[in-house]
């Protein structure tokens, strides 16, 4: 499922456009739901999820999606991205998800093997950025070389642990992007590391 | 703002009474099987008490069927589909119609936060509506001096279990708000319990923020708080 070309297979339908959906808790709580049953069933296992943690996790990230929402429409593709990274920052401050048992349909040394939580949260996290980009700006993102690296997710779960703003750091780094590892949860710092990033230095 | 055709009688009165009885009946049962503990006295006495709790359980049932059958079927119970608060605040009949629709939303969210077991007073909430001052401002204002009304009317009665998925002191402004959230929401009919069990896990979220703007009678605190997530639910 780590492939994002049809990233609107594995969400419920929905009359609205998608970033309107997923801000409302029985849409996000039901498209959460069928991914956590579809992406389980491919990698054979079975997830407990915690519906309390997922509702306060929602409203965390709708506070802080508003917080650093910025006022420039320019920045808006690039804040969807960002909405997306910090999603999977409050879903990795306190995960939702327990799996029963151990992944049966997975190489061991797989991601999903490894972390089967938080892979399920990151792949959610990039499926709703995937279908929204591809509704809003006719985009189709898909991910780095680093999702198959099984250091750099082991370097994640490890980094969380000292501070949860890794996470956005992360999805930036599988949708092929260079964090700004300093501040990595800071709308306005991101900016400002892309436009260093982009200006020429003096020789 | 009430609208009661004088050629009809007022069910709600009744309705209230039956509910009350069949309320009354149900903790009683619950009280008096926690209260008598039969196991503990001797084989003849424990069996004698046994009989008779028993006879006592039949009649409290047939009792309580027969409040809650009279309650459902004779007087009926309007379940209107999809309320909402800005239609129902508009409307001619607004105070039935927000009475129904409260009880019934509140039926559905005691069960969903585990507190099943408290009294909903569909006339206390009638009576809230009615007094209300400001029916032709913003919906999270009407919404929020509603739930400030409702609360000083106790439209819910009684103690929740310790069971609940909210403290005993939040069961009260969480299942309010939980109610006015909802009644506030964009939703298609077929999205109602959805959307219902969505505001209920919304204000379990939120319910420090919740208790602290009803402990403090704060309106602005809390139409802040319908602002911000009525179109979320």
């Amino acid at each position: 499922m780590s492939d994002l070309s049809h990233p609107e297979y594995h969400l419920p339908p929905t009359n609205e456009p998608l970033r309107i959906s997923v801000r409302r808790l029985r849409w996000f709580r039901a498209a959460f739901q069928k991914f956590t049953q579809d992406l389980g069933a491919e990698i054979g296992c079975v997830f407990h999820l915690d519906e309390p943690k997922l509702a306060e996790i929602f409203v965390r990230w709708l506070r802080a999606i508003e917080r650093q929402k910025p006022a420039d429409k320019s920045a808006r593709k690039d804040y969807f991205e960002f909405a997306a990274g910090l999603m999977l920052r409050e879903f990795t401050a306190d995960l939702p998800l327990k799996a029963l048992s151990a992944p049966r349909n997975v190489a061991a040394d797989s991601a999903a093997a490894f972390w089967p939580e938080g892979y399920v949260c990151t792949l959610f996290c990039l499926t709703v950025h995937a279908a929204a980009a591809e509704q809003e700006f006719h985009d189709h993102p898909d991910v780095a070389p680093a999702f198959d690296d099984l250091r750099q997710w082991w370097s994640f779960r490890e980094n969380i642990r000292q501070d949860n703003g890794f996470s956005v750091g992360f999805l930036q780094l599988l949708l092929g992007h260079q964090p700004n590892w300093a501040m990595p949860d800071v709308f306005r710092a991101r900016l400002q590391h892309e436009i260093s990033e982009a200006t020429p230095r003096p020789v | 703002m009430s609208s009661q055709s004088p050629l009809l009688p007022d069910a709600m009165p009744l309705r209230e009474a039956l509910r009350g009885l069949r309320h009354v009946l149900r903790k009683g049962g619950e009280t008096l099987k926690e209260t008598m503990t039969v196991d503990t006295l001797p084989p003849p006495a424990a069996r004698l008490a046994g009989a008779v709790l028993r006879e006592v359980e039949a009649i409290a049932k047939g009792m309580d069927d027969a409040a809650s059958g009279l309650a459902k079927k004779v007087l009926g119970n309007p379940d209107p589909a999809a309320p909402s608060l800005h239609r129902i605040t508009g409307q001619q009949d607004g105070d039935l119609a927000f009475a129904a629709a409260f009880y019934a939303a509140t039926q559905a969210v005691l069960k969903r936060l585990d507190a099943p077991g408290l009294f909903i007073s569909e006339a206390a909430a009638r009576k809230a509506f009615q007094n209300l001052s400001l029916p032709s401002a913003p919906d999270a204002e009407v919404a929020a001096a509603l739930t400030l009304a409702l609360q000083d009317a106790k439209a819910l009665k009684g103690h929740a279990d310790l069971t609940a998925r909210v403290t005993p002191s939040a069961i009260g402004p969480v299942t309010l708000f939980a109610v006015m959230l909802w009644l506030q929401s964009q939703r298609p009919e077929a999205e109602d319990e959805a959307a219902l069990d969505a505001a209920t896990d919304l204000a379990v979220a939120l319910a420090a923020d919740i208790t602290t703007a009803c402990t403090a009678r704060d309106p602005a605190a809390l139409a802040a708080l319908y602002a911000e997530f009525a179109s979320h639910v």
